[in-house]
């Protein structure tokens, strides 16, 4: 006989509300059913009553933890349209805090996943070591966590000497830090026998139930959008997709340290071929036409659509988030888990319910 | 002999964070606090409360006032980029707890502009 259990919209795991229904038969999961619209605020309607320039400002209020890469994307989407090249300088200062807020986003899920599975003083350390982070980037863009650093044209603030130092800096502290942690993460035996083997996905089941980010890549698929021609930027400065094939728990928080990492020489690469130049291209006249642009963000690929008709305001936006894509991949794996370590395998894929409902 | 380390140094080491109430960080100076109007050079252009995404600038010309609501500022500082007259600028200390919702200033001015092209024509 199978008993009907509620996780979420209120658990202590969840820093958002989700709700998931739980079959449980015997401690285990059998069936898993999602129901969403907790924190739904329209944000896509919300647009019309705004100009072009100003969607940018909500679509960075989108999330909070992604915010400067929501920016980037809907700006970039909005540069295809008016088919402008943007100076390089302005490109490279979007990929330089796009990686940032990767590091402090991932910092952040270290910490919330130590949470998970009862380590507190894992999560305290994860949490102050991304303050760090969150200081360097307050005094960058001048906000600490909605960063509006891009703009249509270009981005708002230029990096000065004085930045460029104290992000190299900062840089040197936080790999030191995650060595730190990554010690724990790795080779921890509690850690070890709560994720190893945990909500195992193979690489064609992740690939045919459309996963994205860690989830994806934890599974053996060396799928990036940073690897792609979307995003040619990432070319000249090395990047290499981690990825682990072992499909659990344990590999998507290896693909998450291994890209910590990556993002620290991602942004020193950036800072030593950083060009001169101007900032930001100016841009006029209304846009018209669609277009589609995809970006790496930390919980996977997020997708802009835009549609401009002529007018100031655009005739519609549609974002699909990384989560959306996720959630199903959490239906799959569910079933066989046991009641205890679900929050472990929620929390794996990174929910972002802010992102998903918009 | 490990954790022995961890001890004895969390044992020697200052706290990670601030007594808050007693001891406050300076802002950074590039923190965008909160938005400061000089009066003086304002014309009344209007071009603030245009391009203000949630709208929280208010320019009335009848009046002769500008006006914030500094509850619905999100100092994006899109004000500041697009005044002709740079009256507008943003200063790192942050609007106090228990300041009152609406900020109006009276603008000095501006006939004189007006006073030029009427003699012109």
């Amino acid at each position: 006989m199978t008993t009907v259990i509620p996780f979420g919209p209120q658990h202590p795991v969840l820093p958002e509300p989700v709700s998931l229904k739980l079959e449980i038969d015997n401690d285990v999961v059998v069936g898993a059913l999602p129901s969403l619209g907790y924190v739904h605020r329209g944000l896509e309607k919300f647009i019309d009553t705004k100009d072009y320039n100003q969607t940018t400002y909500i679509c960075e209020r989108i999330c909070g933890i992604c915010s400067a890469l929501h920016g980037i994307t809907y700006t970039r989407a909005v540069e295809k349209l008016f088919d402008v090249e943007i100076p390089e300088r302005a490109q490279y200062i979007r990929v330089i805090v796009g990686e940032l807020n990767r590091i402090h986003s991932h910092l952040l899920w270290l910490g919330l996943f130590a949470d998970g599975f009862g380590f507190e003083s894992l999560f305290y350390e994860c949490w102050k070591y991304r303050e760090g982070v969150l200081d360097v980037l307050e005094r960058i863009t001048g906000n600490r966590v909605i960063h509006s650093i891009s703009k249509v044209g270009g981005v708002t603030k230029d990096l000065t000497n004085e930045h460029i130092d104290m992000i190299e800096k900062m840089l040197d502290t936080v790999e030191a830090q995650v060595k730190n942690i990554e010690k724990v993460f790795v080779n921890n035996y509690t850690v070890k026998k709560r994720c190893v083997g945990l909500a195992t996905m193979s690489k064609q089941l992740a690939y045919e139930a459309g996963t994205a980010g860690p989830t994806l890549r934890g599974s053996g698929n060396a799928i990036d959008v940073r690897n792609t021609p979307d995003w040619d930027i990432y070319k000249d400065l090395g990047f290499k997709t981690a990825v682990e094939q072992d499909g659990d728990c344990y590999a998507r928080t290896k693909v998450r340290i291994t890209e910590l990492y990556e993002s620290i020489k991602l942004i020193r690469n950036a800072l030593s071929k950083l060009p001169n130049g101007d900032i930001a291209t100016p841009i006029k006249g209304f846009p018209t036409g669609e277009a589609i642009m995809r970006t790496e963000q930390p919980r996977g690929e997020v997708v802009y659509y835009v549609k401009g008709n002529g007018t100031k305001n655009l005739q519609r936006l549609k974002v699909r988030t990384p989560t959306f894509a996720n959630i199903p991949s959490l239906l799959l794996t569910l079933p066989g888990v046991k009641l205890a370590d679900v929050p472990i395998v929620v929390l794996t894929i990174d929910p972002c319910i802010s992102c998903t409902e918009r | 002999m490990g954790m022995l380390n961890l001890v004895l140094t969390n044992i020697s080491r200052k706290p990670a964070t601030r007594l808050y109430p007693f001891e406050i960080r300076e802002p950074f100076k590039e923190f965008k606090g909160s938005i400061v109007f000089n009066p003086e050079n304002c014309i009344l252009c209007g071009l603030c409360q245009k391009k203000c995404p949630p709208d929280a600038i208010t320019v009335t010309k009848a009046d002769k006032t500008w006006e914030i609501n500094l509850f619905r500022c999100i100092m994006c500082t899109e004000c500041v980029a697009n005044c002709p007259k740079d009256c507008l600028s943003v200063s790192n200390q942050r609007t106090k707890t228990g300041a009152k919702e609406t900020l109006k200033v009276s603008v000095p001015i501006v006939d004189k502009p007006k006073a030029a092209k009427a003699s012109s024509k």
